[in-house]
């Protein structure tokens, strides 16, 4: 490398710098991390969806041989005298206190040396509960006596929450609202009014990797070791429940075998880190596939939606209310609701909007953020409920949507203006590699075929912020420490890409720090698909930093502009050996203006936009409502591809993921009980599941003030899918599905209504 | 896990001796995979596993008797080697065909014949394709040796007639001149999934009349079960549209099948109705 | 006797020894004795394959094989697919195809693609798809590793 040789980094598909490392089977997951002295804990589960804690009988587990100790809440207050947690509110107890809220909640612990007899304890281990009546549905929940919680406990971190502290009597842990116009007055206007309730499903993130953490305390400071995508908000939560200072507390991450929005917040760490403060010494707690499913899920939410639209097939007025079923936690529901809650109109640029969005408690396991906070929720109620407004109008679904679509420099729903936004370049795509405008074969005889599409937008969590530092060592290497953690979407040489294009480098030369928040510096997590965005901001101001004081030196050497001395031997003239560093920091956050809280207005309420279109054909055997996708499109809107083949991935491996929440998973409960918690029994999308004709593309916008016009991608895939495969089972049998997942069983009894029992 | 012990038998009679006709804590163990995922969730708590797989000769092979009648399948065999073997490729297709949509690679490498019937897990493919076609197996233990049609096996849920200290040997499936065989897996969910049912179905074609026919039921009930009903119904008759479809009713009557999360109860008895004339029109070239 | 017993075989070309307690599985002696950290426990149900392993030349699920039966087997994981620091075929082609996100499924992808080829050293969609059906990956890098596959198929062939 000279610096005559200019880097060509960007929109290079430069491979994963770790590749070699996961192809060998040697890259680092906390779920192999072993320390010297480490104890396994194995958590004890609530058979009950709801009930008061009436004994807690450990005595049988704690006389096992090997057996540590049996941990309960008492022993936790030991530690921690307030033991709650969450991001949103402080809800969630560290184990079960006084009260089970959902059936599968920690109550107990057994902390062995041999995690295989601590699993034998935690089986003779018994509770007694007094049950109380549980309330499982998001509808039911908003009006039900049942109060899952005595008192609501928001966070002091959202201060935007602090109205609902102490409040009590309801499950409705927080209601946004959104008001543009007057959406009575747009009713009145209209010449059609639609309205339809749709529903979605509990679904799981199921990574590969379970959640797994590892707590080792030593004397005043700690070290957590864990499968986390938000380092930094560890840190914070775990100082706070331990009155430290963030100093005293490090969050070290290696890869993540897959999050999806899961690993966020706080999960297991809190425990980990009492029941390591309890015994002065290293504890790891694993979870087996089995338990995931009571750790956190995706929002099922029930929307009500209605829309006036004039004769010419303009809507002027959309109604939307949306109930979110966030189980017995907040966790991040709260976000959720508000984030999701915005966009609940969908991409149409409509004049009178009002929206409502609740969070709900329930009875279930908490839900949170799943590749897309609400987004794909939402986006298959709008654009089912827009494609049936079309059909039922005899207006073709591409040319209703063309019409009403948001464009740039319209405002949104929210008041703030929709830019750099390619919401026409993706519907065009889905439309042109769907051949829309073509003739298609809706089959007959037994086989229907269908077509569908769909286009979504979403907003971005804000505000946040992220912080980068590039660090070039004496011989001219470079080090890139970030608090973005890798768990595949391939941050490490996104990275890389940036930081190199910036200082002339070659990406795949750069190492990039594994957070380590003793080392890296703060970054808000990796979610949201706001990594590109915002760190890759963070770590472009940061090289330029680094660069502009490389061109310092070579001032102050009175080198002339433009040599190509290489800095490692500038540094050597410097410091007369191989010495010093180049330091960079860059540190973004972008604008944001808090929205009012009576009208949902704000003039910045997102730092971009996420939009996706999607297409899909299907096949539908009437007989047995059987039915394959035989073709899916997914495009996004990425800005710029900074890594084609690394963005590309995602677009694809999200478009999979929600295949498998639009056809095959769904969280099934019975009295509050989870039906279906294995893989054996929850099908995630396996190679089969995967449409023959299956095509993921991007179109680039260029985001204006994203590194290099890039904006995020990796959750954007999800939000247009479900409401096109959807759609193309409505054209193929002729009735909309209201209720995800959509299941041969529901498609039979669309086509066979009369059926009664069969 | 708790302490056990773990014996590898080199002889059947060896096997047969460290099993115990009193004990349900000792048990043979196959391949492994059900009772390792017993073993992990503490369903099962073992004191002596006895394990088959050195038992060598008399639990493996794959023979065609000499009449050329029947094809004897060694318990131990693997799913695998089954899949594999020219002589079950040659009399037995559909078992091959079976084999395709089975669980895994890596399960069937190490699941056995032997262990998969005496699971008596009722969602399992093998066990009514095995009952189709008329098989028996040969049991051996403290009272002696037994042989019993594979129908004969099941009791109930994950229960069969086999008693404690009893292993089964081999398998022997008929091999009847022109029959054929099918099986449909129907899944609702997940295209790789248990079935919500399965459809095992032998008949013996003449023209467009169905000589002989057996059909069981996979998945939908507590075990395999064979549909006697819907079989008489079809017996000796040509297979038209109609009758097919009285015979989809009659299955669908003849038992009971309950409401799960891979469908309704009403669901489940329609595609039993319609898979039962998908089979049978497949099987009669229509 | 019921408590632990020695076993020995051999790992990766080497021989070895362990003291294997009753009902551990092979892929905890993998893991907690051989620190060899490729074959990984997941689903816990022989559905995932991320702990796939080779038991005399054959795949099983290392977290249902009891490892007790590996005495005087030949095992043979990842770690040792690699002839030193030169990547296998195999390996290479999941490289160059992406066929890989978060990585913790990898290992068993690449070892069932190993048998995979044994078998069908030129195989076809329906092929690969069948014989893969029981390895999943979270991120869903199928469309990649259906890439992988046929790529390293063709290096393998074309290197006889």
């Amino acid at each position: 490398m000279t610096v005559d040789d200019p880097a060509h980094n960007i929109s290079q598909s430069i491979p994963r710098l770790e590749g070699r490392q996961k192809v060998t089977g040697r890259a680092e997951y906390v779920h192999h991390l072993r320390l010297p002295g480490m104890l396994y804990g194995k958590i004890f589960r609530s058979t009950v969806p709801h009930g008061r804690i009436l004994s807690v009988d450990v005595s049988e587990a704690a006389a096992v041989p090997g057996v540590f100790r049996v941990v309960t809440i008492d022993d936790i207050r030991e530690v921690l005298p307030d033991p709650y947690y969450g991001p949103a509110f402080h809800d969630q107890p560290v184990l079960a206190d006084g009260k089970v809220r959902f059936a599968g909640e920690p109550v107990a612990v057994v902390l062995a040396k041999d995690p295989r007899v601590a699993a034998q304890a935690v089986a003779l281990i018994t509770a007694e509960y007094d049950e109380l009546p549980s309330v499982d549905n998001e509808v039911e929940a908003m009006t039900s006596d049942i109060h899952v919680h005595d008192e609501l406990k928001p966070a002091a971190s959202f201060p935007d929450l602090n109205h609902l502290k102490g409040q009590s009597g309801t499950n409705v842990a927080l209601g946004y609202k959104l008001r543009h116009g007057d959406v009575e007055a747009g009713f009145a206007a209209a010449d059609h009014i639609f309205e339809h309730t749709l529903t979605t499903q509990p679904v799981m993130h199921t990574p590969m990797e379970p959640f797994v953490s590892v707590a080792d305390v030593r004397d005043d400071h700690m070290t957590l070791h864990t499968a986390s995508q938000g380092p930094s908000f560890v840190r914070i939560e775990i100082a706070r429940l331990l009155g430290w200072p963030e100093n005293r507390v490090r969050v070290k991450v290696p890869f993540l075998g897959g999050g999806f929005g899961g690993k966020l917040y706080i999960k297991l760490e809190a425990l980990v880190t009492a029941l390591s403060l309890l015994v002065r010494q290293p504890v790891k707690i694993a979870l087996s596939m089995e338990e995931q499913f009571f750790m956190v899920t995706r929002h099922p939410c029930t929307f009500n939606i209605k829309s006036g639209v004039t004769k010419d097939g303009k809507i002027i007025a959309r109604a939307c209310e949306v109930i979110w079923n966030g189980g017995a936690y907040a966790d991040i529901g709260p976000r959720v609701t508000q984030k999701a809650g915005f966009t609940a109109a969908g991409p149409y640029d409509i004049d009178n909007v009002s929206i409502d969005s609740y969070a709900v408690y329930t009875n279930r396991p908490p839900a949170g953020a799943l590749r897309g906070f609400g987004a794909p929720q939402i986006a298959w109620a709008y654009e089912c409920h827009t494609d049936m407004i079309a059909r039922e109008m005899g207006i073709d679904q591409v040319d209703f949507r063309r019409k009403n679509l948001l464009r740039n420099g319209r405002p949104q729903a929210s008041g703030t203006l929709i830019r750099d936004a390619a919401l026409d370049a993706v519907l065009d795509r889905a439309a042109e590699r769907l051949g829309w405008s073509l003739p298609f074969d809706p089959g007959g005889g037994r086989i229907k075929r269908g077509r569908g599409l769909a286009v979504a937008i979403k907003g971005i969590t804000a505000p946040t912020t992220s912080v980068a530092i590039v660090n070039l060592y004496g011989d001219g290497s470079c080090g890139l420490y970030i608090g973005t953690v890798d768990m595949g979407q391939g941050s490490d040489t996104v990275m890389a890409q940036i930081a190199a294009e910036v200082l002339n480098l070659d990406a795949s030369k750069i190492r990039v720090m594994h957070t380590d928040t003793d080392v890296t510096p703060y970054d808000m997590g990796t979610l949201g698909s706001r990594s590109t965005f915002h760190m890759g901001t963070a770590v472009r101001l940061a090289a330029e930093e680094a660069r502009d004081k490389i061109e310092a030196l070579r001032v102050e050497l009175d080198e002339p502009a433009g040599s190509n001395i290489p800095l490692s031997e500038l540094l050597r003239r410097k410091y007369g050996m191989q010495a010093g560093n180049i330091i960079g920091t860059g540190s973004f956050i972008p604008e944001y203006e808090k929205p009012d809280p009576d009208t949902g207005q704000s003039r910045a309420a997102t730092p971009f936009w996420g939009v996706g279109a999607a297409g899909a054909e299907v096949e539908v055997d009437t007989e047995t409502g059987q039915f394959e996708v035989t073709r899916l499109i997914s495009v996004v809107d990425v800005g710029t591809a900074i890594n084609p083949k690394l963005v590309e991935a995602q677009i694809s491996g999200a478009a999979i993921m929600q295949l498998g929440f639009t056809t095959t998973e769904e969280m099934l409960f019975q009295d509050g009980q989870l039906l279906n918690g294995s893989l054996a029994d929850y099908k995630i999308p396996n190679m089969l599941d995967v449409p023959r004709d299956f095509r993921n593309e991007f179109v680039e916008s260029r985001q204006q003030d994203g590194p290099f016009g890039a904006k995020g991608a990796g959750e954007i895939s999800t939000m247009a899918l479900s409401p096109a495969v959807g759609n193309a089972v409505a054209d193929a049998i002729g009735t909309y599905l209201l209720d995800m997942p959509i299941t041969p069983e529901a498609v039979y009894r669309a086509l066979h209504p009369a059926d009664g029992d069969a | 896990m708790k302490n056990f012990d773990l014996e590898e038998p080199e002889s059947l009679a060896e096997a047969l001796a460290l099993l115990d006709e009193d004990d349900s804590a000792v048990r043979p163990i196959g391949g492994g995979t059900a009772l390792m995922l017993m073993m992990k969730a503490q369903f099962f708590e073992p004191t002596r596993l006895v394990s088959l797989r050195k038992v060598g000769g008399a639990l493996g092979g794959i023979d065609l008797s000499e009449d050329g009648s029947s094809l004897r399948v060694g318990a131990g065999t693997t799913f695998t080697q089954l899949q594999q073997s020219p002589l079950v490729q040659k009399h037995l297709p559909v078992i091959g065909r079976v084999m395709k949509t089975l669980a895994n690679v890596r399960v069937r490498n190490v699941a056995t014949v032997g262990g998969n019937l005496a699971h008596g897990d009722p969602h399992l493919d093998l066990p009514p394709v095995w009952m189709a076609l008329d098989a028996a197996v040969d049991v051996v233990g403290p009272s002696g040796e037994r042989r019993l049609a594979v129908a004969d096996l099941f009791q109930g849920y994950y229960e069969t007639s086999l008693a404690d200290g009893e292993v089964i040997t081999a398998l022997y499936a008929p091999l009847v001149e022109d029959r054929r065989a099918a099986y449909a897996k129907v899944t609702t969910r997940a295209s790789h999934d248990w079935p919500a049912l399965g459809v095992a179905v032998s008949l013996v074609p003449d023209g467009d009349v169905i000589a002989d026919i057996r059909i069981v039921l996979g998945a939908a009930l507590d075990m395999p079960t064979r549909l006697t009903a819907a079989e008489n119904v079809l017996r000796g008759q040509p297979a038209g549209d109609d009758l097919l479809a009285t015979a989809g009713e009659t299955a669908a009557e003849e038992v009971d099948i309950e409401s799960d999360h891979r469908g309704s109860a009403g669901y489940k008895n329609h595609l039993l109705k319609i898979y039962l004339g998908r089979v049978v029109r497949e099987l009669m070239g229509r | 006797m019921s408590g632990p017993r020695d076993i020995t075989f051999t790992l990766n070309g080497r021989p070895a020894a362990a003291t294997v307690k009753p009902g551990e599985t092979l892929v905890d002696v993998l893991t907690n004795q051989f620190d060899l950290t490729g074959a990984r426990e997941s689903c816990a149900q022989g559905l995932c394959g991320c702990c796939t392993v080779l038991v005399d030349g054959d795949a099983v699920s290392g977290c249902l094989y009891m490892a007790w039966f590996a005495d005087g087997a030949e095992i043979n994981t990842i770690e040792g697919l690699a002839d030193g620091n030169t990547l296998h075929p195999i390996q290479e082609a999941f490289l160059e195809a992406g066929a890989f996100q978060c990585g913790f499924c990898t290992p068993g992808f690449i070892l069932m693609t190993k048998k995979l080829l044994e078998a069908h050293p030129d195989p076809d969609d329906d092929v690969i798809r069948h014989f893969l059906v029981g390895n999943l990956c979270r991120c869903a890098a199928y469309p990649e590793i259906v890439a992988a596959v046929k790529l390293a198929a063709r290096r393998l062939r074309d290197a006889g």
